[in-house]
């Protein structure tokens, strides 16, 4: 495992992305919220680009104590959607949202001055 | 009786023993036992194929730690949101929406009674309306996250049905106009 240098900083504003080939991976890297987050673009599903779809935030029902529902709502948390079959992923964790056990190979990214390298 | 594992364990282990007693014994330099341990461990070379030379295994060594290829496949952009200059009405209407948003979020949904709903909803979708027909579109929210998928399938089933259009009437009228 070495550090690949993958770009500048000042090239990645918050809620870009970039997906990059490093030898026989492909990795799909997001800054979100100041920080980098990067994860192999191969969905666990069928092999999708998972890193290329839509991001959004999770969902939750929001619940009254008698279990009525006060509506759906938009949490803090986002997370990114494989654009061939909807399986979403939490942007932090690279976890599925429903099956936590489903999880992609999460990269660590290193910045040094204004560069950014991906783990890998 | 021993079993045939049994047997095959002693045999093994005898052969260990005796390899060992003659690498010792016969006085072998540091470089021979070395040989003599790998040709233990991996099997001696055929006659066929020629031995690894130490310059063979350094080049090998050497394209492990060579550095991988980085390709840049994509790039995808954030998508920028262009602010524009507000006025008294605009920031009136921010606040009263603001103070919606904080009812809904707290499951007070008798804050607004229906005929003040029924106006604000037909205030702003004429206002909409005329704005996208009159060539000034802009998105009728402000990000992906404003409303959810259900908030928007409930309002515009509701507005077809207010004005008695189908869903097949809104796609036919929409690859007609192209609005």
């Amino acid at each position: 495992m070495a550090e690949q240098f993958i770009g500048k900083a000042s090239e990645f504003k918050d809620g870009d992305r970039q997906i990059v080939r490093i030898g026989e991976d492909e990795i799909g890297i997001f800054r979100h919220e100041g920080q980098y987050y990067a994860y192999s673009n191969f969905c666990l599903h069928q092999g999708g680009p998972a890193c290329e779809g839509l991001t959004i935030a999770n969902v939750e029902e929001r619940l009254r104590p008698d279990k009525t529902s006060m509506g759906l709502h938009f949490t803090d948390s986002m997370n990114f959607v494989c654009p061939w079959h909807g399986y979403e992923y939490d942007m932090k964790t690279g976890c599925h949202v429903k099956d936590k056990s489903i999880k992609l190979r999460k990269y660590d990214v290193v910045t040094k001055g204004n560069d950014v390298y991906v783990v890998a | 009786m021993s079993s045939p594992r049994t047997v095959t364990a002693k045999a093994s282990a005898k052969t260990s023993r005796a390899a060992k007693k003659s690498a010792s014994d016969e006085g072998m330099s540091r470089a021979d036992k070395v040989n003599f341990i790998s040709a233990m461990m991996d099997g001696l070379p055929s006659k066929d194929a020629p031995a690894k030379t130490r310059t063979e295994k350094v080049a090998r060594k050497a394209s492990a730690n060579k550095p991988l290829k980085v390709e840049i496949l994509r790039k995808i952009s954030a998508p920028v949101i262009v602010a524009t200059p507000s006025n008294a009405l605009s920031d009136e209407a921010r606040k009263f929406a603001a103070a919606i948003e904080d009812k809904v979020a707290s499951g007070d949904f008798d804050a607004l009674t229906p005929e003040a709903v029924q106006a604000l909803m037909t205030a702003l979708c004429k206002f909409y309306s005329c704005n996208v027909e009159a060539g000034n579109k802009f998105a009728v929210v402000k990000d992906r996250h404003s409303i959810t998928g259900t908030d928007a399938m409930i309002t515009c089933g509701a507005l077809l049905k207010a004005v008695d259009l189908q869903v097949f009437e809104l796609g036919m009228w929409q690859s007609w106009s192209g609005l």
